[in-house]
């Protein structure tokens, strides 16, 4: 899996770019499809989830000799539900504001899929540092892709960008409606895979030229 | 036969971790919940009234709370009120509990030894309270309440709370009456709809489609399966899209054209466009029932509420 001498940046950077949960695996696409109307929302939502995957991350590191492998499953889906919990109320007493925009969302964390393959995938083998820095660079990951589809759909469809009036009016309310996020997600994951492609080809051609 | 109990002692040991974790969270910001639930109740009674952070409210705006109990005193069944009233000096507000029969006659009336900021407790209530009712009462039992907003000794508005089973679960929901007992404002506080579909009773288009409507035309108010009108739609959502695009005479005019028109239910939820019909139809028709009787009780008896 991960080797000893990979550096901390790249684990960081792989989050980001070469196993960005939204656009590469393709997993948790509920919110970015539902939640990502306005970049507002986006950040919130990828603070929470950051947040989250931390936590987690951190937890079963520490624990990771004493859980039985055949109950791995049941156990990081109670430590993500606990840590879901914890940021639920604390949102609700100590950012009323935020806890009002995510309303109902906050909860759906649970169910995010990356956030139990990341346990199982990394956290369970890994000492605790590596850990918790692939855990920052997914959710940065997440944060970033959730931003920029946020960010697309609300200048399209508002006219405005983390709520200052940009465009001064509204090219296509479609935007803002569920169905475009599927558009959006899909045409930004095909723009995210040319783009690799095309940085493959190039550092091919150089090293083959060097 | 290890491996299973080693699995179930590893299972119960994490849910009682997990437990023991969210149950320390929950107590830390218990408190701070319930004040930023308390701030943004008041938050929308304030919005009812027309002030927001452009326009604050007035030092002199005050807000009384009228509480309402059943009382069962043997096979008796009684209403209890309490309300604030003026003490003698005008200075103070105090707190009387006077009790009505179901038929709507003056029964006894008490005075309650409770501070302000204590009223807004229940079981501090209901301790003071049954610390002067007769020793045979069997229960007290917390009704609803409504709230009388008043700005210099004249009556703004009755604020009442109330909720209604929707889709999913209860709405909770804020209605303004002003004096003569018609809608001002409606609120939605708190509900778990679908959002894009129920989650659209909280859109200016509907709850602005109750203003106006006294509680005669409540009676008979239903919930009608058609479009708005392009030019109602406008007019509703005003205040989000063209604000200065109505003068004064025009809002009247259209107000009054549009008055007794039923609901427009919202497309693809009629049953949370009805749960909130029926909500506000329920909690006015009841409240302007029991207004009209406590009013005629405090002259009678010449209480001097402090509203």
């Amino acid at each position: 899996m991960i080797e000893n001498n990979k550096s901390y940046g790249n684990i960081f950077l792989n989050g980001i770019l070469n196993d960005n949960p939204i656009f590469r695996l393709a997993l948790s696409m509920c919110p970015a499809v539902g939640i990502s109307t306005n970049v507002m929302n986006g950040l919130l939502m990828g603070i929470a989830v950051l947040f989250v995957q931390f936590c987690s991350s951190l937890t079963i590191s520490l624990v990771k000799n004493f859980i039985h492998p055949r109950i791995r499953i049941p156990t990081y889906t109670l430590t993500i539900a606990t840590w879901v919990t914890v940021t639920d109320l604390v949102l609700a007493a100590f950012f009323p504001v935020a806890y009002k925009s995510l309303g109902i969302f906050v909860r759906l964390i649970v169910v995010f899929c990356f956030i139990t393959m990341r346990l199982d995938v990394f956290a369970r083998k890994n000492p605790v540092f590596p850990s918790l820095v692939d855990a920052v660079g997914m959710g940065f990951g997440f944060m970033l892709g959730m931003m920029a589809i946020g960010g697309v759909r609300e200048i399209m469809g508002m006219g405005t960008l983390l709520g200052y009036d940009v465009l001064g009016f509204r090219p296509l309310l479609f935007f803002v409606l569920p169905c475009s996020g599927f558009f959006v997600v899909g045409f930004m994951m095909a723009i995210f895979n040319y783009t690799e492609i095309v940085y493959n080809r190039r550092k091919r051609e150089m090293r083959s030229v060097a | 036969m290890k491996e299973i109990v080693k699995i179930t002692i590893g299972l119960t040991l994490t849910c009682l971790i997990a437990a023991g974790i969210m149950g320390g969270v929950f107590v830390i910001t218990a408190k701070a919940k319930k004040h930023n639930e308390y701030l943004n109740f008041k938050e929308n009674m304030l919005a009812l009234l027309g002030y927001n952070q452009t326009k604050p409210a007035p030092d002199t705006l005050q807000l009384c709370t009228v509480y309402r109990y059943l009382i069962y005193q043997g096979d008796k069944t009684s209403l209890g009120y309490m309300l604030p009233v003026k003490s003698k000096d005008a200075k103070d507000i105090l707190y009387q509990f006077i009790r009505v029969n179901l038929q709507g006659q003056f029964v006894d009336k008490f005075d309650i030894d409770i501070e302000t900021a204590q009223t807004n407790d229940q079981n501090m209530r209901e301790k003071a309270i049954a610390a002067v009712l007769p020793k045979d009462v069997n229960q007290l039992i917390f009704a609803d309440r409504f709230i009388v907003a008043s700005n210099k000794d004249k009556r703004l508005a009755y604020l009442l709370p109330g909720k209604s089973p929707g889709f999913k679960t209860n709405i909770n929901f804020m209605l303004a009456l002003n004096s003569k007992y018609s809608i001002v404002g409606l609120q939605i506080l708190e509900h778990q709809e679908d959002p894009g579909l129920g989650d659209e009773i909280e859109q200016e288009y509907f709850k602005n489609q109750f203003t106006g409507k006294d509680s005669e035309r409540l009676k008979t108010l239903k919930v009608i399966k058609e479009p708005l009108p392009d030019e109602q739609l406008k007019f509703l959502e005003r205040a989000k899209w063209a604000k200065d695009a109505y003068s004064e005479k025009d809002i009247e005019t259209l107000q009054k054209k549009y008055q007794d028109k039923d609901i427009c239910a919202i497309t693809g939820a009629t049953i949370s466009s009805v749960a909130v019909v029926n909500g506000v139809k329920n909690v006015v028709t009841k409240f302007v029932y029991r207004v009209k009787i406590l009013e005629n009780i405090i002259s009678k008896q010449k209480i001097t509420v402090a509203f």
